[in-house]
């Protein structure tokens, strides 16, 4: 599975998908899952824009949201020029790319943006 | 299960900055408890905090506390259950009386924020968020809390003066509290509809402002519990009964939440806790409301039953939440104005439920002679969570 896919969980009991991973399913308690791709474009929920960052953000202002992708929701940074740019309901697509440091080491994750 | 009581209560000196060590800042409260007590013979000490091994070098703060108060040969550990870790903390010390191990516990709960910066501070408190699904991407509370305050703006019609409003009279309560950190009069021309208001109160986590959410604090509070047939020995009236407890949990990265929000853990957590108690949401005078963020005073008030969902503000508006209103929440001026050390903020919600049922709540007593008091503390955003009723049963 490429990991610039954005992934769910798949129960092999029940299929109830989750994102992020458990050691038993939320729904039927079994312990095997496989993963399996979800749509990349989802859409926005709710979202923020960030003036106070933690440690290891680089930058003064950070864009947050939560996104519905159908199956399973994804929580992650935003690339816009302004929260004015961002509405609930919009549309956004994931593109992998650094998204902090921890202990000077680079992270990775999904970016989201307009298509 | 043997009843258990409160039967002393007690906070170190103002809450906000303290210059002293973790343990010193602990051991005031601790004393000021034990002289409220009258009595010093302890069996257990269950010491309430979350992050000393991250922020100040120290952990095993329960045997600490003990070695520097010669407080031996009681026993004790150190519980760390995040911002609920104060009241999980009393929680299992109820668990130890009523179950016949131990007759009298000391709980107190302490945490020393303030002596690193603040993106240090605030990454800190992140660690609780999911590792992968929030943490990595810049999580931090403030965002999340952010994130649900747009939801309920959008779904209730909450706005930002409706936040503002319970952060003045938290701040108006908080004037009235010595131990309080933030003492300050704050008006809605200066936090929100003035020219001035932007520098005054700038935007940190659109749609929440500076004066949305709780300070960084340093501060320690203190209870000393004891079993119901060993409370007649101290003669202290009037009886406070641990009437009630419960703990609700959710699912830890709060997107996977059907409805984020409706926080779910609050309502386990409440109705656990009233059941035990046999009492009913009409029967409660006054709560102290976990506001880390304001929004959460709103979230927090609906999903433990006192109003109805997406429908609490309206009653903010009319006052009822104020010191003098029908339901006053937060007179101890909450986590907004009491200020917010973590390990700390559940034991000092149980310390206004008691000063407050004995009618020693000074200035900002609530009149009527209060009957009974609801507290909920809030662990991680809302995925583990501790409700407590407290009842003064005599006196």
């Amino acid at each position: 599975m490429s990991i610039h896919t954005p992934i769910a969980y798949k129960c092999l009991n029940c299929g109830k998908l989750h994102y992020p991973k458990h050691g038993r399913c939320l729904q039927c308690k079994h312990r095997e899952f496989e993963e399996v791709p979800v749509s990349s474009e989802g859409t926005l929920i709710t979202f923020t824009q960030l003036k106070a960052p933690p440690s290891g953000i680089e930058s003064r202002s950070l864009f947050l949201g939560v996104i519905d992708l159908g199956d399973v929701r994804y929580t992650g940074q935003i690339e816009v020029e302004s929260i004015d740019s961002l509405h609930s309901g919009m549309k956004l697509v994931a593109t992998w790319k650094q998204v902090r440091t921890i202990d000077n080491r680079p992270i990775y994750g999904f970016v989201w943006g307009p298509p | 299960m043997r009843d258990v009581t409160i039967i002393g209560a007690g906070m170190g000196s103002r809450w906000g900055k303290y210059s002293g060590s973790l343990i010193e800042m602990m051991a005031e409260a601790s004393l000021s408890a034990i002289d409220d007590a009258g009595t010093d013979e302890i069996d257990a000490v269950f010491v309430a905090n979350m992050g000393a091994g991250r922020i100040n070098n120290q952990t095993a703060l329960g045997s600490a506390l003990i070695d520097y108060l010669n407080l031996f040969p009681a026993v004790g550990a150190s519980i760390e259950n995040g911002p609920a870790s104060g009241a999980t903390a009393a929680r299992i010390g109820y668990m130890a009386i009523a179950s016949g191990v131990h007759d009298v516990v000391m709980i107190t709960g302490g945490e020393k924020m303030r002596v690193a910066p603040g993106p240090v501070v605030t990454d800190f408190v992140a660690t609780m968020a999911h590792p992968e699904a929030e943490y990595i991407h810049g999580i931090t509370f403030p965002s999340l809390g952010a994130l649900l305050a747009r939801l309920y703006f959008e779904k209730y019609g909450v706005t930002s003066e409706d936040l503002a409003r319970i952060a003045i009279k938290n701040h108006q309560n908080g004037l009235k509290n010595p131990h309080a950190h933030i003492r300050q009069k704050i008006t809605m021309e200066g936090i929100l509809t003035s020219r001035e208001a932007k520098l005054n109160n700038p935007m940190i986590a659109d749609p929440l402002h500076l004066y949305d959410m709780c300070p960084v604090s340093d501060g320690s509070a203190s209870i000393i519990m004891c079993s119901m047939n060993k409370v007649q020995e101290f003669e202290k009236t009037p009886i406070i009964k641990f009437a009630g407890t419960g703990q609700g949990m959710d699912t830890m990265a709060v997107h996977e939440r059907e409805d984020p929000t409706f926080l779910k853990a609050v309502k386990i957590a409440s109705d656990q806790a009233f059941k035990m108690a046999g009492l009913t949401r009409e029967d409660i005078d006054f709560a102290e409301i976990h506001d880390a963020f304001e929004i959460l005073e709103l979230a927090e008030l609906e999903s433990a039953g006192f109003y109805e969902r997406g429908k609490a503000h309206l009653s903010v508006r009319e006052g009822e939440t104020e010191l003098t209103g029908k339901f006053p929440v937060n007179t101890s001026g909450g986590l907004k104005a009491r200020g917010h050390p973590v390990g700390a903020t559940g034991v000092a919600q149980l310390c206004e439920l008691v000063w407050q049922l004995r009618g020693e709540a000074g200035e900002r007593q609530i009149p009527n002679d209060p009957k009974h008091g609801y507290a909920v503390n809030f662990g991680g955003f809302g995925n583990n969570v501790v409700s407590t009723i407290l009842s003064r049963v005599k006196g």
